[in-house]
């Protein structure tokens, strides 16, 4: 009986020290934009999943497609039926590290430029995406933000002719998460 | 001449009208109103994200679906803009896990006030599982 507690101590102390400590959020905000020359589509999510390790800078984002909220109506229904097609992809994830971790002290309170590369997957569709942004490291949380581009293309959606107009090419995303301390 | 002249008046109103008809109840047409709509399926919070955390059939029936849950919510979470009521059933890499309400914005001031230990009810649109939570978007809350 002892024996068992003492490896059921080991094994909870061993996997509490192989992940680093992990800073997260269920709240984050992402905002995408697109720019045309007849519309200017803008939706946003405001329960982004995202967690970032601070000693290893692994960063994961998960993304629910249907809980972007657009102006227009019609605009989030084409969106999730005909362009991510969110009831067979329902997700979008992101999977990747800050590559200049030694620029950045997560426990120094400041506001530090970061570089993230990583997996980007949309519609089923992954891509190596880059983004510079930064990290403010306050008291209790570390704020990240970011804004990159991605081409409509690169996940395999197609926007058809008619509305060819109304869509950019190119999207601008946009990323703003508080992240608070795990606590084990 | 003249009969030409009135079929033409004829049609380009019907094409004027028409083309409101589609700018206002196609082109602008406005969100469902999740506050108004009627439960398409009620239930308890916890047998709700069950359904999903266990992979379950049943779960696809609720997409997209107006959802009424009763439960002992585990936290009210607001930011900037948002306030959110969650429901927490397990845990994993995230923290807590369950079911996640957005709650509309005229909800705001009456869900800050709840005691977090009163049963209460939430209705909104489901719009599916992110592999720690159900999330529901455009939630009201219930007032017996």
């Amino acid at each position: 009986m002892k024996s068992i507690k003492l490896t059921f101590a080991i094994i909870l102390f061993l996997s509490a020290t192989t992940y680093g400590q992990r800073y997260i959020t269920k709240t984050g905000h992402i905002w995408f934009h697109s720019e045309a020359p007849l519309e200017t589509i803008e939706a946003h999510n405001n329960q982004v999943n995202a967690v970032l390790d601070i000693e290893t800078g692994e960063m994961v984002f998960k993304v629910l497609m249907k809980s972007f909220i657009f102006e227009k109506a019609l605009m989030q229904e084409h969106f999730n039926e005909n362009y991510v097609e969110s009831d067979k992809y329902p997700n979008a994830t992101f999977q990747g590290k800050v590559t200049n971790l030694e620029a950045i002290n997560f426990t120094t309170p400041g506001t530090y430029n970061a570089q993230v590369t990583g997996k980007l997957t949309i519609h089923n569709q992954t891509n190596n995406v880059g983004a510079t942004g930064t990290f403010e490291v306050k008291k209790d949380v570390i704020l990240g933000m970011t804004k990159f581009n991605i081409l409509i293309a690169d996940y395999n959606i197609s926007i058809p002719g008619a509305v060819a107009g109304k869509i950019a090419d190119e999207i601008d995303i946009h990323v703003d998460i508080v992240l608070k301390e795990l606590k084990k | 001449m003249k009969k030409i002249l009135k079929i033409g008046a004829v049609l380009a109103v019907l094409g004027i009208l028409a083309a409101i008809y589609v700018w206002f109840f196609v082109y602008n047409k406005p969100h469902r109103d999740y506050e108004n709509a009627t439960a398409d399926y009620t239930l308890s919070a916890e047998a709700f994200y069950k359904h999903y955390a266990n992979g379950s059939e049943e779960s696809k029936k609720y997409l997209d679906k107006v959802i009424q849950v009763e439960g002992v919510p585990s936290s009210i979470e607001t930011t900037d803009s948002t306030v959110i009521v969650a429901f927490a059933f397990g845990s994993g890499m995230f923290g807590d896990e369950g079911i996640r309400c957005t709650l509309l914005p005229n909800h705001h001031s009456q869900v800050k006030e709840l005691d977090h230990s009163e049963t209460i009810s939430i209705k909104g649109h489901c719009t599916g599982y992110n592999g720690t939570d159900v999330i529901m978007e455009q939630c009201s809350l219930i007032t017996k």
